[in-house]
């Protein structure tokens, strides 16, 4: 088969491949590639190849074939004891058996080690929920900036017992200017009754014997205003008659995104060292397994299994750790979230707030998965690298 | 494959000890040979070396020509793959059948599971084991177990065979039987090589000798005798 693709082979193709025999018969021989004398041979002897070649009828190139083909077969002879054992190639579908077969066997081994392997995992989730809840929450503090930076606004306190003709005026004046989108007006009365809503300290209200709460103006702007003229009506308010406090609720946001800043490079450190402990409990834990195994991988290195072929099983291993440690992590976020739901919604709720819980969706969860797979394969691969590298066979 | 040579094979260990001492002899393509010597003579260094599994601190082992000591590490599962290896303690796998531990070199370098199959019902047919294929080991005889080893050591149809005193743990009958198929394996062109103590079955089976004593050749009666099958 071979012989006739080289019989039927274009004239070109076989001086290419006579010169390319040439070269290495001269090569085998021991004839330096730099050595000036041996490649002007060489190149010689190719140039009257090529033109023998070219010259002669479709017999003589048949022959010349023949002869090339014997000189290549001689070539694959010294080519074979420079290497002769070449690795045949290996199909596709034993590969994937093969990577079947070692999933399954790791998820039997973690089956059939159930202790530590729960243990595994809540150590994977710890490690992975911290820095997924700071996400969450830097997430969620990022939400509340945006979203209410728009409608950033300033609140007017007014003094307690302060006739409630005074805000109503004030209220008026400030529903003419220009820039204003709205101003509410929340009563003493009102305010008394929202805070009676509060259950556990309603009831402090009542010991003081009166409405100690003043009433309250909130003024929103139509548009983002820069803070000095936000400053600048702030001080203007100050001015007004019955007024105790403004607070401008800009400044309010401002520390929200300081903050949601400081957790952003918080959840990254803290992503960073529990990562390389995530990667650290793996490596332990495969460690283990691979210990456990030692007998069997003796027995593989002996027959020619090659450090992937070895490795492979634990590199599974890794994963189902990690993946078992990021739903766990998932779980763990998600407790927290719903623990912390109804409080939280209270505390939106003063601020005119609803509450809407973001980052733990199905990408949040996904990439979760990803990275707790990741952590786990890293965490297997430093445990097998140094492992099978030094693994005595005949220990 | 090609043939086997150790050209002034040295292995020093760390404490100072010389497993093999300056040792040049070859095995050429097909023989069959037995490497003696008493307990500590050298044989089984000999073998770890060839296997790669230890390197010379001194001389070239070359197995077709190639440095099997300068072999890169990424090739030397390629290099292994090329042999087969019996032990005295047999290697196998306690948690995997007869089956499963005979294929194992099979799977290692991808073969088909029909291939597999075929070939390990015919490893197991040549050692007389078929009726234990899918037993664990520890349910086998000692004998039995050795003839696993053996089976998986030939399953992949190696050019060398290599084995380290295989006939160790049994009797004399099954000694014979043992060398009785290392017989029938080099008949078919396998370079075979048997690291043994046991002169009396060496004595009955005739054939190359090759002699270690701390480390160093000291009897070769000759690649004459080496029954080359080549």
């Amino acid at each position: 088969m071979r012989e006739g693709s080289r019989t039927e082979a274009s004239p070109p193709e076989q001086e290419l491949g006579a010169c390319a025999v040439e070269r290495r018969r001269l090569l085998a021989e021991g004839a330096s590639e730099s050595e000036p004398e041996g490649q002007a041979v060489r190149e010689a002897n190719c140039r009257r190849a090529r033109k023998g070649a070219l010259a002669a009828g479709n017999e003589s190139l048949q022959a010349s074939a023949s002869v090339s083909e014997g000189e290549g077969v001689q070539a694959a002879t010294r080519r074979e004891a420079a290497m002769p054992w070449e690795s045949a190639r290996r199909p596709l579908g034993t590969f994937f058996r093969d990577h079947v077969r070692e999933a399954r066997e790791s998820l039997a081994f973690v089956a059939g080690s159930a202790g530590t392997t729960l243990l595994v995992w809540l150590l994977m989730g710890i490690a992975l929920g911290l820095p997924a809840g700071l996400y969450i929450l830097q997430a969620n503090l990022a939400g509340v900036a945006d979203d209410w930076r728009g409608s950033a606004g300033i609140s007017v306190y007014f003094q307690p017992g302060v006739a409630a003709a005074v805000p109503q005026a004030l209220s008026e004046r400030l529903r003419g200017e220009a820039g204003v989108a709205g101003v509410r007006l929340i009563t003493s009365d009102e305010a008394l009754a929202e805070f009676r809503g509060y259950g556990d300290i309603a009831g402090a209200v009542e010991l003081l014997g009166g409405n100690p709460l003043p009433a309250t103006l909130r003024v929103s702007f139509a548009a983002p205003v820069s803070a000095g003229a936000a400053e600048t009506l702030s001080k203007r308010l100050r001015q007004e008659e019955g007024v105790d406090d403004v607070v401008l609720e800009q400044t309010w946001l401002e520390r929200v995104a300081s903050l949601s800043a400081l957790v952003e490079r918080l959840g990254w450190v803290v992503a960073l060292v529990l990562g390389v402990g995530a990667v650290l409990v793996t490596s332990s834990s495969v460690r283990v397994a691979l210990e456990s195994r030692l007998d069997e991988l003796r027995v593989l290195k002996l027959v020619g299994g090659t450090d992937p072929f070895m490795r492979r099983a634990f590199l599974y291993l890794g994963c189902l750790y990690g993946l078992g440690g990021a739903i766990f992590a998932a779980m763990i976020v998600s407790l927290t979230l719903v623990t912390v739901e109804q409080p939280l919604a209270q505390l939106l709720s003063t601020y005119g707030g609803d509450l809407e819980l973001r980052g733990f969706d199905t990408t949040f969860v996904l990439v979760l998965l990803g990275v707790g797979a990741l952590l786990g394969v890293i965490g297997s691969v430093v445990a097998c690298r140094q492992r099978l590298r030094n693994l005595d066979i005949l220990a | 494959m090609g043939s086997i040579e150790f050209e002034h094979v040295s292995r020093r260990f760390d404490n100072g000890a010389e497993g093999l001492h300056n040792v040049s002899v070859s095995f050429p393509e097909g023989s069959m040979t037995f490497i003696t010597g008493h307990s500590g003579a050298g044989k089984s260094t000999f073998l770890k070396l060839l296997l790669a599994i230890d390197a010379p601190t001194r001389g070239r082992i070359l197995v077709g020509g190639v440095d099997v000591a300068r072999l890169p590490r990424r090739r030397l599962p390629l290099y292994r793959q090329q042999l087969g290896a019996v032990f005295q303690n047999h290697l196998l796998l306690a948690r995997r059948s007869v089956f499963e531990n005979v294929a194992l070199p099979l799977r290692v370098v991808g073969i088909r599971d029909r291939d597999i199959a075929r070939r390990v019902r015919a490893a197991l047919s040549s050692v007389d084991l078929l009726d234990k294929v899918n037993l664990p080991p520890r349910y086998l005889s000692v004998g039995e177990q050795q003839r696993v080893g053996i089976a998986r050591a030939v399953v992949n149809r190696p050019r060398v065979l290599l084995a380290d005193e295989p006939t160790g743990n049994v009797d004399s009958n099954l000694s014979r039987s043992i060398m009785r198929l290392f017989r029938q394996f080099h008949q078919t062109g396998t370079t075979v090589l048997v690291a043994t103590h046991d002169r009396a079955m060496i004595e009955d089976f005739g054939g190359r000798v090759v002699e270690l004593d701390h480390g160093a050749l000291i009897r070769d009666n000759g690649a004459s005798q080496g029954q080359s099958h080549a």
